[in-house]
């Protein structure tokens, strides 16, 4: 039972920090942009079968298809941008809006991988040597310790972004105040379109780690990667980078422990029941425009 | 004083309902016409049956999101427990199909009501929740014992197949849907909900009690996919929760929903129509890539079209607001 535990908690870290990297580039995305980005998932899921081309016909290693994932997803996310985003304002409730165009784009690039990949399930049979590691009392597959050490230079690069660097405090200030910043200056269509790419470009990296850590994917994995982003998003707080992180970490813990103690099923009710109740008792306190009675 | 004069006005006002009625009727006789004639001239049922039920669902979200302002991205629950309602009644306790309908009806009011309590959130918050309670509900079922609700495989109803019968349910349901939106869209209740949507605060000064009138209309929503569930159920013969639970029934409904035009009766006539035929086509021509038309339809629409084919004429024509149901 012990050793279980243990191995509860190792998983735990490692699927958490994929988590929080999904959570933390969606928590962005909704602070600066005030996009609900149900194709999230997509965008991983895609990462993931960027690193199954890369090596099944280029025999590029998924370590050396992280940085190509990084810079073609940044790029592909700036040109989604003013593709997709400018217009959105135009409606009449341009959030909710936002999160029925991206469930679109959810579908048309789950069915887009569809027509390329099939509905088989992939993964990539890359493997490290040696091919575990001996960590406490435990063995575990290197490829997932591996992705730890990415997410954690990953997580620490962007923070250090976020919090040490100009761009990054403007960042951080478009989610504070997306008007107050347009006055001090800022060209906010710039620094929108860049953080998409950013988050983008994280997604990327993330479908990457998705591929060395989870045993397979397929073109329909997307949604189920962008609720549990939206659990994170919502655990740490809407459009706080850090909370992502750490409820990231905190729900991959409660998830893989769950699974210890609970049937597989039950462990991912415990996950929706988890955000449903996480929703209900916070927003209870600060609603927008909500009428209490 | 320079007002105008209350007697013609009350005169303008029974002239704009007399329109209003007058379309309304023709619509509504056009629409029971050509379905009701689609047995006897041997189109295709199941093309008309699936149209029927979408203009069902889509006008049932309508009541929703367009009257109440709640987008309930999770709205495949209701019609996921209305199906296996109908199916657990029929095959494990032997309920005649017909009198196991209702008991759909209700299990989708009884799940509102269990719902009731997110209507406190609103916007993206109330979205994300509904999406999640729906994956809850599917997981549930799932998860329940196999003498139940049939596992993985399902549960087959058997021998109560009646094409023809249970097309002319499906339309008695589309028939109540869309009256009821009708007597909605003028009744107290629904000017009610359109004001607590605009401005919950200035509604509750008026005197109007938000919380029932509310709920009340997320029960109307409810109702219609869960009496959907049932129907398609009995007409396709099988349940699973693969298929039951699929969120591209929310997606098709929320889809064909906006399309119309959120908030006028047409809007969903119109928006399942055009958008349920250019599927259809789509479909035949490329079966592969209908899934990611459909998407990209999505897309398109909330750019260019966001509020929808009715919508967009009412803004270009304001004053026929008045005037169309």
């Amino acid at each position: 039972m012990e050793t279980l535990v243990i191995i509860g908690i190792v998983n735990g870290l490692i699927v958490g920090g994929v988590y929080a990297l999904i959570g933390m580039s969606l928590t962005l995305l909704y602070g600066v942009l005030r996009v609900v980005n149900f194709a999230h998932g997509e965008f991983v899921i895609g990462g993931s079968f960027l690193a199954y081309v890369l090596f099944n016909t280029f025999g590029i290693p998924p370590l050396a298809a992280l940085p190509i994932a990084a810079i073609s997803f940044f790029g592909l996310g700036y040109v989604a941008y003013f593709l997709l985003i400018p217009r959105l304002a135009r409606s009449d409730d341009p959030e909710s809006m936002s999160f029925l165009m991206m469930y679109g784009l959810s579908i048309a690039l789950a069915a887009f991988m569809l027509v390329l990949f099939e509905a088989d399930s992939r993964s990539i049979d890359y493997s490290f040597t040696p091919i575990s590691m001996k960590v406490g009392p435990v063995y575990v597959a290197t490829a997932r310790v591996v992705a730890l050490g990415v997410t954690l230079v990953v997580a620490a690069g962007v923070s250090a972004f976020l919090f040490l660097t100009l761009p990054g405090k403007a960042l951080r200030a478009a989610i504070m105040n997306r008007e107050a910043i347009q006055i001090m200056g800022v060209d906010i269509v710039k620094l929108s379109a860049f953080a998409f790419a950013l988050a983008t470009g994280i997604a990327g990296i993330t479908g990457v780690l998705v591929a060395l850590v989870f045993p397979a994917f397929n073109a329909f994995s997307g949604p189920e990667y962008a609720i549990i982003g939206f659990i994170v998003v919502v655990l740490g707080g809407l459009g706080n980078p850090l909370g992502a992180l750490a409820a990231g970490v905190f729900y991959g813990l409660a998830e893989q422990l769950a699974t210890v103690f609970l049937p597989q099923a039950m462990a991912q009710i415990v996950g929706f029941a988890l955000l449903v109740g996480t929703i209900l008792v916070r927003n209870a306190g600060f609603g927008r425009w909500r009428v209490s009675r | 004083m320079n007002r105008p004069n209350p007697s013609s006005r009350s005169a303008d006002r029974e002239r704009a309902d007399r329109i209003y009625y007058t379309l309304a009727a023709l619509l509504g006789g056009a629409v029971i016409l050509y379905f009701a004639v689609v047995p006897f001239v041997g189109a295709n049922l199941a093309f008309h049956f699936y149209l029927m039920l979408w203009i069902t669902m889509a006008s049932g979200f309508n009541v929703s999101s367009g009257f109440s302002g709640y987008m309930p991205f999770g709205y495949v629950a209701f019609y996921g427990v209305g199906a296996f309602t109908t199916a657990i009644l029929v095959k494990k306790l032997g309920f005649p199909v017909l009198l196991a309908l209702p008991f759909s009806g209700l299990a989708g009011l009884v799940l509102a009501l269990l719902f009731a309590p997110t209507l406190r959130l609103s916007g993206i918050y109330f979205a994300i929740v509904s999406l999640a309670l729906a994956y809850i509900c599917r997981l549930v079922i799932t998860n329940m014992p196999e003498e139940m609700t049939g596992g993985s495989f399902g549960i087959q109803l058997g021998s109560q197949a009646e094409p023809v019968l249970s097309f002319y349910v499906m339309m008695a349901t589309m028939m109540l849907a869309l009256g009821t939106i009708l007597w909605l869209s003028r009744s107290r209740l629904g000017k009610a909900l359109r004001a607590v949507r605009d401005d919950a605060e200035a509604a509750d000064m008026m005197g109007v009690n938000i919380t029932r009138v509310r709920l009340y209309g997320w029960l109307i929503a409810a109702f219609f996919p869960a009496v959907c569930g049932g129907v398609e159920a009995w007409y396709t013969n099988i349940v699973d929760t693969e298929t039951a639970f699929n969120t591209l029934i929310t997606a098709k409904t929320v889809i064909y929903a906006i399309a119309g035009g959120l908030g006028t009766v047409s809007g969903p006539i119109v928006g399942a129509l055009v958008m349920v035929w250019l599927d259809e086509l789509i479909w035949r021509q490329f079966p592969l890539l209908n899934l990611l038309i459909l998407g990209l339809a999505t897309v398109l629409l909330v750019l260019f079209l966001p509020r929808g084919i009715v919508g967009t004429l009412l803004r270009w024509r304001p004053a026929w607001r008045r005037y169309v149901p």
